[in-house]
This record gives C-alpha cells, sequence and structure tokens, in this order.
C-alpha cells in the first residue's frame, strides 16, 4: 500500500475547512489523477500526502509511515521519498539549472556532499540525464532566470524525477506548458511512475489529459471525494455534475469548448494520447 | 551537440577564488589579525577592569543634568547638520541625477563636486572647522551638512532614477518641465523610500555627531571623550545608555513614518490633514530649536577677519608634501586603512549572516540593536584596550558595529526573499540548513551582497579616522600631523583619503557587475 487516508479532515488557519471524510487509498505504482473545479481542495489533498499539512482529524498511512512522523529526522526521511512538482516552480533565479536538478537528492545525499555540490556540481551525469528527459540537456548550466516559464516548470519536473521517489505528487504540473508538450510531459511521468514502480498522483486542470493518461480518476468537490473511478467508467453526466459550478462547459487541453467526452477524447488523438 | 562533462564554469570559479585568497591574505597580513589577543590575559583583565567599572552606571543629579544638556545638543547638531545637508542636497540631486532627463546625461561637475563631499570623512572636516572656529557645535554641524549633504544628494539621485522612469517620461512628452515631472512622475513612487532614507541618514548623524565630540565639536562624544580618558565607566555606561534610546528612538521614528506614509489619504481636497501639518511644525521647530540652542557664531562667518583666518589656513595646506618620503608612509597607511576596512567588512558580513539566520532572529534583534547603535569610533576605544594599538582593533571596531548593521539589514533581505523554493527542499526532505543554502540564499545573495559592498562603502570612509583613537591607518597619520600644525602633511593624507574612498567605489560598483 503506497498511502491510505481514512476520514481525512483538513481546516486551514483561517478556519477554512479545506477536506473533509477523505478517505484514499493507493497500491503501490498506481497512477491517480485529481480532477475537480478550482478551490475544490486538490492542492489540500496533495499537501495532506505530502505532509505540508497536517490533517485535523481521520488518520494517514504514507509509504508506510503513520502521519504526523514521530521525529523530525523520521519526517525527512520520509519526506525524501515523497517527489512533489509544484503548480509555480520553486527555483532561486540566480540558481544553475543543474544546481537545481541536483537539489532533488538533499533529503538522500550526505550532509558533505550537499556543500560540496555548491561548489561544483557532484552528479553532472545524472543531472543532464534527468533534464535529457524534458528535452532540457542543453540548459544543464544555464541560469534559471535565463529560462521561460515552461522551460523552469520543466527543470522542476526533472528535479522530481531525479529525486526517484516513492510517491510523486503534482499539483498543476503542465499548466505552464502548451497542449504538445503537457501530454508529453504527463506521459512522462507516467511512464516514469511505472517503470519504477512508483506511485503517482496528479491534479489537472485539463479533463481530456487525466481521462487519456490515467487509469484511475478522482473527482473532489467541495473538499470532498465525489467519484473515484477506472478512467472508462467516467461518463459525461458525471463530469458534469462535477464542474456545474464553473459553467456548461469542460475544462480541456487543447481548446476551451468541449461539451461531450467523445469531443475531448478526440481533441487528443492528433498528438497521439496516453492510451 | 558538445556535451560538457565537466563543469563549465569551475575554471571561473576556481580561478575567482584563488584571486580573491591572493588579494585577501597580504590584507590579512596587514590588518594583523590575531583573534588570540582577545583572550590574551593581560589584555582580558584590562578590559575586564573596564567593563567591571560600567557597574554601576553614574546617575549623580549633576552628571545627570550634563548628560541631558550634551544630549540635547547632540540631537540639535545632527538636526541642524541635515537641515543644512538637506538645504545642500536638493539642488545637487537636481542637477547630477538623470531622473527627468529625456537623454541620460551625467552632469560631472555636479558628480565631482558630490565625490569632494562624501570622500572626505565628517570627522576630518569636523577637525579642520574646530581649527577654524575654534571648539564647539558648530564645527560639527557645517561638517555633517557638508559630508551628509553630498550622500544624501547621491543616494536621492539615485533614487529617482531607480523607480520606473515611464511617469515622467510621459510627462515630458505632453510638455511638463523636468522638475514637475519629477514631482508628479517620480516622487510618489520614491516618497516613502527617500523618507526612510532621511530618517536613517538622521539617525547615523545622531552617531556621527557623538563621534565629532571627540574632536571638541559639542555634545555626548565630548562626554564620553572625557569619560573614556578618566577611564570612567560609569559615566561611559550612562552616556551610551541615553546615546542607545537615541538611536532606538529614531528607529520607531521611521517606523512610525512609515505607515504613515502608507496609509491612505483622506477623501477631501487638501491633502493636507492634522497629522501631516503636525510633523511638518515639529520638524521646522525642531530644526529653529536646533539652531537656537546651538548659539552658532554662523554670520561671523562672513567677516572679514574669519575669511583672512580660513584663506590663510587653506592656503597652509598647499602645496601638499610630495616628498618620497612621506608618499611612502602615506602609501602604507592608505594599505592598512584598505585592510582594516576589508577584514573588518568580511568579519561583519559573516557574523551578521549567522545573526541574521531566520530561525534565532527574536533573541538576537537585542543583541544587532546594540551592536548598531554604538558607534564605530567608540568601539575602537574598547578594542584598542581589548587586542591593543593597531590595526587590528580597527577592524574589530568596524566589524561590530558593522555586523549590527548588516546583521539588521540582512534579516530583511532573507524575510522579503521568497520563501517558495526552501520549502519545497523541506518537503523534499532537505534539512533546514541545506533548504537555505539552496533555496533562501541563492535568492537573497544580490540583495546581501550589494548591502555589504555598500557597508565596504561606508567603512573605507570610516577605516580611514579609526586611527585618531590608535587604531592604525591613515587616520593616524593624519591626526598626529595635524596636532603639530603640519598641515602639508595633513594636506597628503586627506587627498589619499580621498583617492582611497573613489577607488574603493569603484571596485565596489565592479565587484556588484560581476558578482551579479
Amino acid at each position: 500500500m503506497s498511502f491510505q487516508l481514512n476520514r481525512v479532515e483538513l481546516a486551514h488557519a483561517n478556519g477554512f475547512v479545506a477536506l473533509q471524510d477523505i478517505s484514499l487509498q493507493a497500491r503501490a505504482g498506481e497512477c491517480l489523477a485529481l480532477i475537480g473545479p478550482s478551490g475544490a481542495g486538490k492542492t489540500s489533498l496533495l499537501s495532506v500526502l505530502g505532509t505540508a499539512l497536517a490533517s485535523r482529524s481521520g488518520s494517514a498511512t504514507v509509504l508506510g509511515a503513520t502521519l504526523p512522523a514521530s521525529s523530525p529526522s523520521a519526517r525527512r526521511a520520509l519526506r525524501a521519498r515523497i517527489g512533489t512538482v509544484h503548480q509555480a516552480p520553486p527555483l532561486p533565479g540566480r540558481q544553475r539549472v543543474v544546481t537545481a536538478v541536483l537539489a532533488g537528492q538533499l533529503g538522500q545525499w550526505p550532509a558533505w556532499k550537499s556543500l560540496a555540490s555548491l561548489a561544483y556540481p557532484m552528479d553532472i551525469a545524472g543531472a543532464r540525464a534527468a533534464l535529457e528527459r524534458v528535452d532540457l540537456a542543453d540548459k544543464l548550466f544555464a541560469r534559471c532566470d535565463a529560462l521561460s516559464g515552461g522551460q523552469l516548470q520543466r527543470v522542476g519536473i526533472a528535479r522530481v524525477l531525479y529525486q526517484q521517489a516513492d510517491l510523486v505528487l503534482a499539483d498543476e504540473p503542465v499548466a505552464a506548458l502548451d497542449p504538445v508538450l503537457a501530454l508529453a510531459t504527463v506521459r512522462l511521468l507516467v511512464d516514469d511512475a511505472a517503470a519504477r514502480g512508483a506511485t503517482l498522483v496528479a491534479s489537472l486542470h485539463a479533463v481530456d489529459l487525466a481521462l487519456n493518461c490515467f487509469a484511475r480518476i478522482v473527482g473532489i468537490k467541495a473538499g470532498r471525494i465525489a467519484f473515484d473511478l477506472p478512467a472508462r467508467e467516467v461518463d459525461d453526466a458525471l463530469l458534469h455534475t462535477l464542474y456545474a459550478s464553473e459553467g456548461q462547459e469542460l475544462p480541456t487541453l487543447a481548446k476551451p469548448r468541449s461539451h461531450t467526452m467523445a469531443g475531448a477524447q478526440h481533441l487528443v488523438d492528433p498528438v497521439a494520447g496516453c492510451r | 551537440m558538445n556535451l560538457a562533462r565537466r563543469d563549465p564554469a569551475a575554471g571561473r570559479r576556481l580561478q575567482g577564488a584563488a584571486l580573491a585568497l591572493l588579494v585577501l591574505w597580504p590584507l590579512l597580513q596587514t590588518a594583523q589579525v590575531h583573534p588570540a589577543a582577545l583572550l590574551d590575559p593581560s589584555n582580558l583583565q584590562v578590559i575586564g577592569h573596564f567593563l567591571a567599572g560600567f557597574l554601576p552606571p553614574e546617575t549623580g543629579a549633576e552628571f545627570l543634568h550634563y548628560l541631558a544638556r550634551a544630549t540635547l545638543e547632540t540631537l540639535a547638531i545632527a538636526t541642524a547638520g541635515m537641515a543644512l545637508a538637506w538645504l545642500l542636497a536638493l539642488p545637487l540631486a537636481y542637477l547630477a541625477s538623470a531622473a527627468g532627463r529625456e537623454q541620460r546625461s551625467l552632469n560631472p561637475v555636479s558628480r565631482g563636486v558630490l565625490t569632494l563631499l562624501r570622500g572626505i570623512p565628517e570627522l576630518v572636516w569636523a577637525l579642520l572647522f574646530v581649527r577654524v572656529f575654534g571648539l564647539g557645535p558648530a564645527a560639527g554641524v557645517l561638517a555633517l551638512g557638508l559630508t551628509y549633504g553630498g550622500m544624501l544628494a547621491k543616494v536621492v539621485a539615485e533614487i529617482l532614477e531607480s523607480v520606473d522612469p515611464l511617469p515622467a517620461q510621459a510627462l515630458r512628452l505632453c510638455g511638463a518641465r523636468r522638475p514637475v515631472a519629477i514631482l508628479y512622475g517620480l516622487l510618489p513612487q520614491a516618497s516613502k523610500e527617500l523618507a526612510s532614507y532621511t530618517v536613517y541618514r538622521w539617525e547615523c548623524a545622531i552617531r556621527a555627531s557623538v563621534v565629532m565630540g571627540f574632536v571638541g565639536a559639542g555634545g555626548l562624544g565630548q562626554l564620553m571623550d572625557q569619560a573614556m580618558k578618566m577611564l570612567n565607566g560609569g559615566e561611559a555606561a550612562t552616556i551610551l545608555a541615553s546615546f542607545m534610546l537615541l538611536v532606538l528612538g529614531a528607529d520607531a521614528l521611521s517606523g512610525w513614518l512609515h505607515r504613515a506614509l502608507d496609509m491612505p489619504p483622506a477623501a477631501r481636497a487638501s491633502p493636507w490633514g492634522w497629522r501631516s501639518v503636525g510633523f511638518v511644525l515639529a520638524v521646522l521647530t525642531g530644526i529653529a530649536a536646533s539652531v537656537a540652542l546651538l548659539d552658532m557664531p554662523l554670520l561671523g562667518l562672513f567677516s572679514t577677519e574669519s575669511v583672512h583666518s580660513i584663506a590663510a589656513f587653506v592656503t597652509g595646506f598647499f602645496p601638499p608634501d610630495l616628498s618620497s618620503d612621506w608618499l611612502g608612509k602615506v602609501l602604507l597607511g592608505t594599505w592598512e586603512t584598505l585592510a582594516i576596512s576589508v577584514v573588518g567588512t568580511l568579519l561583519a558580513a559573516a557574523a551578521g549572516l549567522l545573526m541574521a539566520l531566520p530561525q534565532w532572529r527574536l533573541p538576537w534583534t537585542g543583541l544587532l540593536n546594540t551592536l548598531r547603535s554604538v558607534p564605530e569610533l567608540v568601539w575602537a576605544t574598547l578594542t584598542v584596550l581589548a587586542v591593543g594599538l593597531g590595526p587590528f582593533a580597527g577592524a574589530l571596531a568596524l566589524a561590530l558595529h558593522t555586523a549590527g548593521v548588516l546583521g539588521r539589514l540582512y534579516a530583511q533581505a532573507l524575510v522579503n526573499a521568497s520563501a517558495a523554493p526552501a520549502r519545497a527542499l523541506r518537503l523534499a526532505g532537505a534539512n533546514g540548513g541545506l533548504a537555505f543554502l539552496y533555496g533562501t540564499l541563492p535568492s537573497a545573495a544580490p540583495q546581501l551582497i550589494a548591502y555589504t559592498l555598500y557597508r565596504w562603502e561606508m567603512n573605507i570612509r570610516m577605516a580611514a579616522i579609526l586611527g585618531f583613537v590608535g587604531a592604525g591607518g591613515l587616520g593616524q597619520l593624519l591626526y598626529v600631523e595635524l596636532s603639530l600644525f603640519h598641515y602639508a602633511q595633513a594636506s597628503t593624507v586627506i587627498i589619499a583619503m580621498l583617492a582611497l574612498s573613489m577607488a574603493v567605489d569603484q571596485a565596489s560598483a565592479w565587484l556588484r557587475i560581476k558578482m551579479r
């Protein structure tokens, strides 16, 4: 079992209840997509899994460890096995790409190696291999502030690839990318997780992307799980209920307008969808 | 595609490190850094004895009366000096700044005047004016006005250049004249920074007026000088305490001004509320009261008699002594001064960064404020006792004061740096220290470097005068020569100070670009 949430409830400091009665579990190697209108609690759910926020009630087990972790060192050891792709890539502008990617292993590396790596990158080959997978090997020694928004996002993904985490959490990983690149990137994350037997949980804004690339879809609405189904069982009616607050249209990758599922699935075809 | 196996930047980094070592090593030698002296038992005994004398602080009614009078005098010198500085700075800044100009044309004449004013430390100006006007606050006010006028003008010019120029350009394009374009287009953006810089300078002026007291320009410094010379620790402690109160008061004023400038204006035609009217009245009364209290013979400045004496005094400085013997000594002093400033600033940067680290901040603010509110020259009187006469005492004194200033500035920069990168690293299992090094430090580095270089520019001026209390460098030479009325020799030293501070300004600008 990769993670298991049992009746988890999360409240923010201002009293807003972001998640209620969340029960969700995943086996090692599973790939889940979280979909739902904005403000539904997708990011909050990822934060609980990533140990960034502690739930108010309920129980949670992640990678065999019960949350909250028993000690700071146990928490660090757990976090080293969880990789997160952030919505906005959290990379300092003055840092070089190679250092930003290598920082993915700070949780695993001994302290001396992390410190030495500031003076001279300790694993250039590893960083290059990770960057090659996102098509950015030529930017290895560039500075982050010299990259475009989309390139920066891919550096953030390369960092997570380099981290080799057992549980990968992705919060809107492709929001800043164009449709073709978005598809390729999501596919990369899915393939990487499958190849290593790691679990992937990604929140996605584009419904078609989620349905085409992920086997299991979790719909979230108003802090609760609306449905948790295999992708082929998710139908138009379910989706329209899920996104009812955002009007008649479903958010998709390629075009803002798509009233039917058939349309949504069709859209991905020209660029060879995940399935 | 050429796939580099090795880091292409490594060679450059290695060169940079080697170059830095090559430059720093002789500087460290010259500064005679010997931390062991801090633990030397005989030195420890002297300083311990002196510090023990701080307790109990002197609270006799007669002394407190003197103290109150001196505190008021110090405040008045600082306030009158700042008023004079603003009078000088406004036209100079307007002439020197590229703000509101349609083409970026720098005015070499006014920039040159600014460099001359700023390049000579206020203490040297004070020493000169004391020779002309005799002992008393007038020398201090004039010295402050000239140096701070130069600094204010430079900073005002730069602040106006650094804000978004488009509003002023748009106004100029529809026919507004330059002063109007600046008032309507640039001042609203820059007002907060200008206000906080003015208050910060006023705080510096309070510190400087204390320091100038050491050469007989009145105020708390004169009292402090007497107390130190008589090794009267109790009086020194009380003076230091009142001094810290002044500096903390200036701090509070700065915070209040910041909040006041953030307040949305009232919804009526006149922008003048009771608050702003009251503030302007208070400032004007403060300046008037200061001038009245100081009772300066400024009009005497224009009598034929004094013009003659000034002229005679000034001509005494020409021609400067350029004999190779003396030049050699001055060169040595220049090198020593440079060493003091570099070593002091580096020590301060290290200590300041440690004290600014996020999780430690709260208990350290008190220490930072103490370090910061005591001027370098006062620290120097203590460090000279602690490690003996010489450049190391000067470097330590600079480091103590600067660590307080830099610690505060660093803490602000670290708070303002984006928190997301470090947070993300912590979520990936990195410990706090590594998350700081990989996440926070790279974002904050430009600010930290800019502050450090800026302090170095200030410290080179300060290092040049620390010698007045026996802490080595050019100051020692100048003090001796002026005491012996050897004006030609003193003139060489002053020229060397000026050249050194200009060279450091250039070096600092170069480093700023290199380390961007």
